[in-house]
């Protein structure tokens, strides 16, 4: 079993660029929603309940196979720079970072299955996979809730079917998100259009850390937005369909940016590259900006020097709660933007290709 | 207004909230540009509950006043504060506000029916939910190999087990 510091002292395995379509998709991730029968939800559980829940679930998943000697986070008030880096590697949501006593975490090999416990819905289960899987993220999680049910009793209706904390889960308690970086779309200015008439096909886009990431960098979060009366394979289908989609016309315009301004295009990414290899401040603003021209310039083959993992890995490990965890305090933001800097330079020397 | 990137004249106001905390930037044409704003962004309607609570604001005018004092026979959220917060406080919620929920979830979903995974340890009428699937597998497969016969027996077994399994009401959604 890893300890949490071995597990911050690499980027979680979803980064590492080796699924399909890994040039447009990052990352592939699919969660259920879960509670137990007979348990209010966490919102509305005290502190008793919540433990019950806590300790039932643990135990549930070291009597399977998949988490079995998986790292285990009891989740305290001590441990709030914990939980920003949780949320962060997108391990918990937001809501996680205020949540009282009576949390678990449950983390797999390589952040690939885990189990957050007493979040919104007592479980939710997920599963990350790197590039455009979601019929497979969703096999493997499946494989993981049907392991815990042999031993936990799920609030579940015939007719509403998983019985979650918020309307907008019930059913399959299933949200598939793809991870896409669209900076082809978003430069050539038709990235309004496209993502327009994706949610008129009933999927919601969001930014990956926020809206700023979308515009900054191009960074966007496609996923269902129907739970109820599809099958978990049709979800998974549908989003995989129109990511598919996506993923032709980002290449596409990529390819017709190139075409009309290649020069002007691999001059501005080596100016990401020397700014990034060589600035003693940068913030979190530019970073994403400067990440995102990186990533464009190596799948583009204009730079050779760093490999995708290392660039899709700076998202994550210059995050604020990844720096203080590396700094061993609360850098302030000044300091912030140095070690951001610093960090950027060390991992683009090591992550630099041979 | 004067750009808060580089100091030119500002001709763009851009209103964003992050994590429930509003910021406001002002930037020139170019800086706006650059950011990827000045683009609509409005599919970028975050986070999913955001759509329950339009649907749930809209719904409001439409819902009988003795609703909303509503409260859950088991854990005793009301209905009120459902409204406020878009969480359900128990499993029983669901059959307490059913009235209240079963629209507002079909506007989200097109459907109320769930047709999705039934856990091992489901309610009785789990087996006989999985049967009518098969069934209607069968059906379909018959249907294409031309085997009326089969076709419409199939058919009748999915209807009784069916009008068993909801007293004969149906959703529309079979």
């Amino acid at each position: 079993m890893e300890t949490f510091e071995q597990m911050l002292a690499t980027p979680p395995s979803w980064l590492d660029a080796s699924g399909p379509i890994s040039n447009v998709v990052l990352s592939t991730r699919v969660r259920l929603a879960r509670n137990l029968e007979g348990v209010p939800f966490p919102m509305r559980a005290g502190s008793s309940d919540l433990e019950r829940v806590r300790d039932r679930a643990l135990a549930a998943a070291s009597a399977g196979n998949y988490l079995a000697n998986a790292l285990v986070l009891i989740v305290d008030e001590k441990a709030q720079s914990r939980r920003q880096i949780l949320v962060e590697r997108h391990l918990t949501g937001r809501e996680f970072l205020g949540a009282g006593p009576g949390r678990a975490v449950i983390i797999g090999d390589g952040e690939l299955v885990s189990a957050v416990i007493n979040e919104e819905d007592h479980l939710r289960l997920a599963c990350i996979k790197s590039g455009l899987m979601p019929m497979d993220a969703w096999r493997l999680v499946e494989r993981l809730d049907t392991e815990l049910e042999q031993n936990l009793h799920y609030a579940y209706s015939s007719d509403w079917g998983y019985l979650t904390s918020c309307p907008t889960n019930v059913g399959t308690g299933m949200r598939v998100s793809v991870l896409m970086h669209l900076v082809g779309l978003v430069r050539s200015n038709r990235i309004a259009q496209v993502l327009g008439s994706i949610s008129k096909l009933g999927l919601s886009v969001r930014g990956f850390y926020g809206e700023k990431s979308a515009a900054l960098g191009g960074f966007f979060q496609v996923s269902n937005q129907m739970t109820l009366g599809q099958s978990e394979d049709d979800i998974a289908y549908t989003v995989e369909r129109v990511a598919g989609q996506l993923v032709s016309l980002e290449l596409e315009a990529r390819s017709e940016l190139t075409k009309k301004g290649g020069h002007r295009i691999e001059d501005e990414v080596h100016r990401a590259y020397g700014i990034l290899t060589s600035a003693r401040i940068i913030s979190s603003d530019e970073m994403m900006a400067l990440c995102s021209s990186l990533r464009f310039g190596i799948t583009e083959g204009f730079i050779d020097s760093v490999n995708l993992a290392t660039a899709n890995g700076l998202l994550v490990s210059t995050q604020p709660g990844h720096l203080k965890h590396f700094d061993g305090r609360d850098p302030g933001p000044d300091r912030r933007d140095r070690i951001r800097a610093d960090l950027i330079r060390r991992e683009l020397a090591s992550g630099s290709r041979a | 207004m004067i750009c808060d990137e580089c100091g030119r004249p500002a001709t763009i106001r851009f209103v964003e909230t992050v994590n429930g905390e509003m910021r406001v930037m002002q930037l020139c044409g170019e800086c706006a540009g650059a950011r990827g704003i000045g683009l609509s962004f409005a599919p970028l309607a975050g986070p999913i509950v955001n759509l329950l609570m339009g649907f749930l604001e809209e719904a409001g005018a439409d819902e009988p006043v003795e609703a909303q004092g509503s409260a859950c026979s088991e854990c005793g959220l009301s209905y009120a504060e459902f409204r406020r917060t878009g969480k359900l406080g128990c499993a029983v919620c669901y059959t307490s506000f059913e009235k209240e929920l079963r629209p507002l979830i079909r506007r989200i979903n097109g459907s109320s029916r769930h047709t999705g995974k039934i856990p091992s340890k489901a309610p009785e009428d789990a087996e006989s939910i999985r049967e009518v699937r098969r069934l209607k597998l069968d059906l379909d497969r018959a249907v294409r190999g031309e085997e009326y016969e089969r076709a419409a027996e199939l058919r009748d077994q999915i209807r009784s087990l069916e009008s068993a399994q909801c007293g004969g009401g149906d959703d529309g959604d079979v």
